[in-house]
């Protein structure tokens, strides 16, 4: 019943045994108790479990956790480096992108990886970016805006 | 949800009402259906395996066939239980001669879902379910042309 | 001087949620853990002949199941929290809400067994081998039919499936013959239509009990952890509440649908006792769709007339609310004080009458969700000014200004007295409208649409809102059946050196109070934000607390914390002069110090604490430490308002509706962090909008609620919003030391008619004079409105 994966995990080499039918995202919270990513349905549909695999966003409840044996995978807790916010959590802290904070992992994860493919988007585009990622709280006026601040900051860092 | 609609076959009435009758022919042209184990007249134990979008799960129920008046009308009661939900069916079944040895068969019923089925996709459902009762029909054509084709 | 009030501080709560810090009570984990799953019911109205839990105790990883029967008797189950009786003084029809089932289940969702096994997934697995025996019965579902002859009864005892009905205002007769009078009436029968709250985290409980100290502990999602523990240990349980700690610890929002104390949280503690293991409930989102209580589901019938001149004469309303199978906690408060007096709105009106009937269906539980009557209360009122604005063929907004209350502050001239039992704090109306038609560049809208030649029709929907918020005076609630107060309470301890931790009853989801509360705080004592720390959602170390709704938490939370520091600095200034050998009379604060008026001599803040706690050279007579409890008892309510415009694009062809702008002047009182208010009224945009366009339960005739998941109820995305343009006015509350109203509803209360109307409003001027359409707005069913 027991599978052996080893997943690279924020950076972290992690080794374990996990059952065939475990999802990614149970695996990062009850074997890792990476608890930042959560878990808001039970259809795939809100997003807030969203984390990267081999540096592209997915919604871990998508995943099994053998499936991402050899893999890289990022979560929340991995965003920042060296203690100083990632710009993408600068911008949700400076345009008050989060209220309750249970959708924000998952919208800054997938806001990341958005922001590599499409680094100076328009506000329509982000909205639609922003399709599978349900919010309540902010009716997403300032998910919008955060997201638009941390482009802003990661083109100034790039550039 | 409500089912309901008409199929014509090349046969008439009488000899369709013998098809239906006749429980290998039904469990050999219900899609999913595994296995049909009798439990007295026009009562039968129900195994099948049906397939909604994303989700599969196997029924267990029972078939009851009611009401008949041979052979122009009997009354299908079905209750179906899994895992996923249940379901609770009654379908009136009408056979009418046409024209040309042809007759038609209508149907028109209710199925109440309860469970996972019932709030997740019932919207989309009774197009699945005008799907499977195409398939049955369908079969059931094939049967009756294979039988003649034999005989 | 003001360092911190009316600026956009940013949050200190932020940086644990930022770097998945937070604290979820779905994300706690103890020692000897186990899981448990409820097995519900699948049907509406059954009754249980039988439950073999035989083989599902033999499977993998099982600890324990429960059903019914296996709870003791003397626990009756949840109870509700207000009492409404009927108008012929009958009291309220109040059947027991069982923890589970015992015979009858009442709808789909009801629990029939708890599973409890060594992870989720096993005590899942094993909850489908329980063999339940039902005998199914016919369901009703709409509130309206539920009161009709003949129809399935919920409870036995409870003729016609009424709670109770209910009355306010001007007697029938005199609104009758104003309106017959009238030289225009506007009657409009529709439908407020059931939401499901949604917060993005689903419920969770943990129950622990610890032996050695013969104390339980409770871990809830909770919007106010000190009423669920009361209710839970003094109504349910029969536990001693001190030896009871619930936490709400971090919670993913609730808009009303976690103030209620849920049947789970008592499973919980009480299956902890018998298995003496820490029991881990979280629910999956379908659970979520069946049993978080849901909101509005109103079916109303309401006539507005006018005289000659457009003046409103009278406004009759009857409504059919309807209660789901069981009273959640407050559920009976809300289609009547929350909705029925409101229904003065911001017009003068002279008669009015409001008759309502509450009803039992076999659906989940409705109550309090975000605004909670009043966004009922304005959508009538709403929809009714701006359809007669359409038929009298005047302008909606002029209409509206024509009947507004003349401005008036509170403190020079009285608060406006209404016809339906209430007496508004302050109010000045035109400003907010005038400013949001400003905004809209109405003049130039109109013209736009007039000369529209795209297949598109444009429209402009209006709405003028009051709510009453900061609930609430408890002797004023307490006449009217609330079983509890509605005051609040909270400590500011000053420590020893200066650093001060305050303790308030008022819990946090979302709001920002570890934010707002803290400027308050830092500015009124001359302190940095830093130096305060707002400690909440413990019932360990907050003395109490009535939680958080209604937006109260700063009207009535925060006016309690000032009340704390008054006595703080009152107590300070004592020590102060003791130290400066002054009077304390002839003393200043400002700026973290005391000051001997006139002089440079001064004491710092931080220095008063430390002799406070180290009380050598001290006052003669005084106490030592700086530590004070408050409880604050508002005087009246509060009662913000506002004006909301939309404005839509409807395609003729295919009746997809496009919110195109959305326009909100709110006023709110004082501010004292724009930031989070800004962010406070987005929230209740999106979801007010979401119920005009997007959202709604739906329960087929056999009582299953048929989109009970993320894949079928229409969740409002991003991409449905435009970016929303808020401004606002100022009117200071009179009547709390803040001046402060509340703004966690205003936008969920305002936004849902100004949606419908500007619908309406395209319809007409696109040869359509359709009164009505059902809410969600669907493509379809727009464009069905527009084939007549």
């Amino acid at each position: 019943m027991a599978n052996k994966i080893s997943v690279m995990v924020n950076g972290k080499q992690c080794t374990g045994e996990v059952e065939a039918r475990t999802l990614l995202s149970d695996y990062l919270r009850e074997d890792l108790s990476l608890t930042g990513t959560h878990i808001g349905c039970d259809t795939s549909s809100c997003g807030a479990c969203t984390v990267h695999v081999n540096g592209k966003a997915i919604k871990s409840c998508t995943m099994l956790a053998v499936q991402v044996d050899g893999s890289e995978v990022t979560t929340v807790e991995g965003l920042s480096t060296n203690g100083s916010l990632h710009p993408i959590q600068e911008g949700f802290k400076e345009e008050h992108g989060l209220q309750c904070g249970f959708c924000t992992p998952g919208m800054m994860m997938m806001a990341t990886d958005f922001l590599k493919s499409n680094p100076n988007p328009s506000e329509k585009e982000i909205r639609e970016a922003l399709e599978g990622n349900f919010c309540r709280c902010t009716g997403y006026h300032n998910i919008v805006k955060s997201i638009q601040h941390a482009a802003k900051k990661m083109q100034g860092v790039e550039a | 949800m409500r089912v309901k609609g008409k199929h014509e076959f090349n046969i008439p009435k009488q000899r369709l009402w013998e098809y239906l009758m006749d429980v290998e022919v039904l469990a050999k042209i219900t899609p999913g259906i595994s296995k049909l184990e009798s439990l007295g007249e026009d009562h039968f134990k129900t195994h099948s395996q049906i397939k909604l979008g994303p989700v599969k799960s196997t029924f267990t129920g029972e078939m009851q066939v009611t009401n008949k008046q041979e052979p122009s009308s009997f009354q299908i009661n079905m209750e179906q239980l899994s895992k996923i939900g249940n379901a609770h069916v009654v379908v009136q079944m009408n056979l009418e001669d046409l024209e040309e040895g042809k007759s038609a068969l209508e149907f028109d019923g209710k199925a109440n879902l309860s469970g996972v089925i019932a709030r997740t996709g019932q919207r989309v459902l009774s197009g699945v379910a005008n799907a499977i009762t195409k398939d049955v029909f369908k079969a059931l054509e094939e049967h009756i042309e294979e039988d003649n084709t034999l005989a | 001087m003001t360092k911190y009030i009316g600026k956009s501080v940013k949050r200190v709560e932020d940086k644990r949620f930022l770097t998945g810090q937070g604290k979820y009570t779905d994300d706690i984990k103890m020692p000897g853990m186990v899981y448990a799953y409820i097995l519900r019911s699948p049907y509406a109205h059954a009754t249980i002949n039988s439950i073999d839990v035989e083989a599902a105790s033999k499977a993998d990883g099982v600890v324990a199941i429960f059903t019914g029967n296996d709870i003791p008797e003397s626990i009756a189950g949840v109870p509700c929290g207000w009492q409404v009786d009927f108008k012929n003084g009958d009291t309220m029809k109040e059947p027991p809400h069982p923890l589970l089932v015992r015979k009858k289940v009442r709808h789909v969702g009801d629990g029939v067994a708890i599973v409890i096994a060594n992870s989720k997934a096993q005590a899942k697995d094993a909850s489908e081998l329980v063999d339940v025996d039902y005998d199914i019965h016919d369901a009703v579902t709409d509130p309206k039919a539920a009161a009709q002859d003949g129809a399935p009864l919920v409870h036995e005892g409870v003729p016609n499936n009424m709670a109770f009905d209910w009355e306010l205002g001007n007697p029938k007769e005199e609104v009758a013959a104003a309106l017959a009078s009238a030289t225009h009436v506007t009657e409009l029968d529709f439908v407020n239509q059931r939401m499901v709250p949604n917060a993005m985290e689903p419920r969770s409980a943990i129950g622990h009990y610890d032996t050695a100290y013969d104390k339980y502990t409770l871990y809830t999602s909770t919007q106010n952890p000190h009423l669920t523990r009361l209710l839970m240990c003094a109504f349910v349980l029969g536990l001693p509440e001190h030896k009871v700690r619930v936490v709400g610890p971090d919670v993913g929002g609730g808009f009303g649908s976690k103030i209620f104390h849920y049947a789970e949280e008592a499973l919980v503690i009480w299956c902890s006792k018998q298995i003496l293991k820490p029991i881990k409930w979280t629910c999956d989102r379908s659970e979520a769709f069946l049993t978080d209580a849901h909101g509005r589901d109103h079916v109303t019938n309401a006539k507005m007339g006018f005289d000659a001149d457009g003046k409103i004469v009278a406004l009759q309303a009857h409504t059919y609310a309807n209660m789901g199978a069981y009273l959640s906690t407050f559920a009976p408060a809300v289609p009547t004080y929350l909705h029925g007096t409101l229904l003065q709105g911001l017009y003068t009106t002279p008669k009015i009458n409001v008759d309502v009937t509450a009803t039992f269906t076999h659906t989940n539980a409705v109550d309090a969700y975000r605004g909670a009557g009043r966004p009922e209360a304005t959508y009538l009122l709403e929809r009714l000014i701006d359809l007669a604005a359409l038929e009298m063929d005047v302008d909606p907004a002029e209409l509206r200004l024509k009947n507004f209350i003349a401005p008036f502050d509170g403190v020079e001239q009285e608060g406006y007295v209404t016809q339906v039992a209430l007496q508004y704090d302050s109010g000045n109306y035109a400003p907010v409208l005038n400013k949001a038609l400003e905004m809209v560049g109405y003049e130039a809208f109109r013209e736009e649409q007039k000369n529209l030649s795209n297949g598109k029709l444009l429209g402009i929907g209006f709405s003028t809102y009051i709510e009453a918020c900061g609930i609430a005076p408890s002797a004023v609630v307490g006449s009217l059946g609330a079983r509890a107060g509605l005051f609040e309470s909270a400590q500011v301890r000053v420590q020893p050196t200066g650093k001060v931790s305050v303790y308030s009853g008022s819990h946090s989801h979302g709001q920002g109070h570890e934010t707002t509360f803290a400027q308050i705080v830092a500015d009124r004592m001359g302190i940095a934000l830093e130096d305060v720390e707002i400690i909440h959602g413990d019932s360990d170390s907050v003395a109490f607390g009535m939680g958080t709704y209604g937006s109260r938490s700063l009207a009535v939370g925060g006016s309690a914390i000032v009340k704390s520091i008054d006595k703080v600095l009152e107590k300070g200034a004592k020590i102060a002069a003791h130290l400066l050998e002054a009077s304390s009379d002839d003393l200043e604060y400002e700026g973290g110090k005391w000051t001997v008026k006139g002089t440079d001599k001064s004491v710092g803040f931080g220095d008063v604490s430390l002799t406070a706690y180290v009380p050598h050279n001290y006052p003669e007579g005084l106490e030592p430490g700086l530590d004070f409890s408050s409880f604050y008892d508002p005087t009246n309510f509060t009662y913000p308002f506002g004006a909301h415009i939309a404005i839509v694009e409807i395609d003729k062809e295919t009746g997809y509706t496009k919110l195109k702008r959305f326009i909100a002047v709110d006023d709110v009182g004082n501010v004292i962090n724009p930031m989070i208010v800004d962010g406070q009224i987005h929230g209740g945009l999106a979801q007010g909008i979401g119920q005009a366009m997007h959202e709604g339960a739906i329960y087929d005739d056999t009582g299953q609620l048929i989109n009970g998941s993320y894949m079928d109820y229409c969740m409002p995305r991003a991409d449905d919003f435009p970016s929303f343009e808020i401004d606002r006015t100022v009117t200071p509350c009179p009547h709390n030391p803040l001046g402060v109203k509340g703004a966690g509803e205003a936008g969920a209360i305002g936004s849902t008619p100004a949606v419908v109307n500007a619908v309406i409003d395209a319809l007409w001027k696109g040869g359509h004079k359709v009164k009505d359409i059902k809410m969600p707005l669907t493509p379809e069913r727009v464009w069905t409105a527009m084939q007549d």
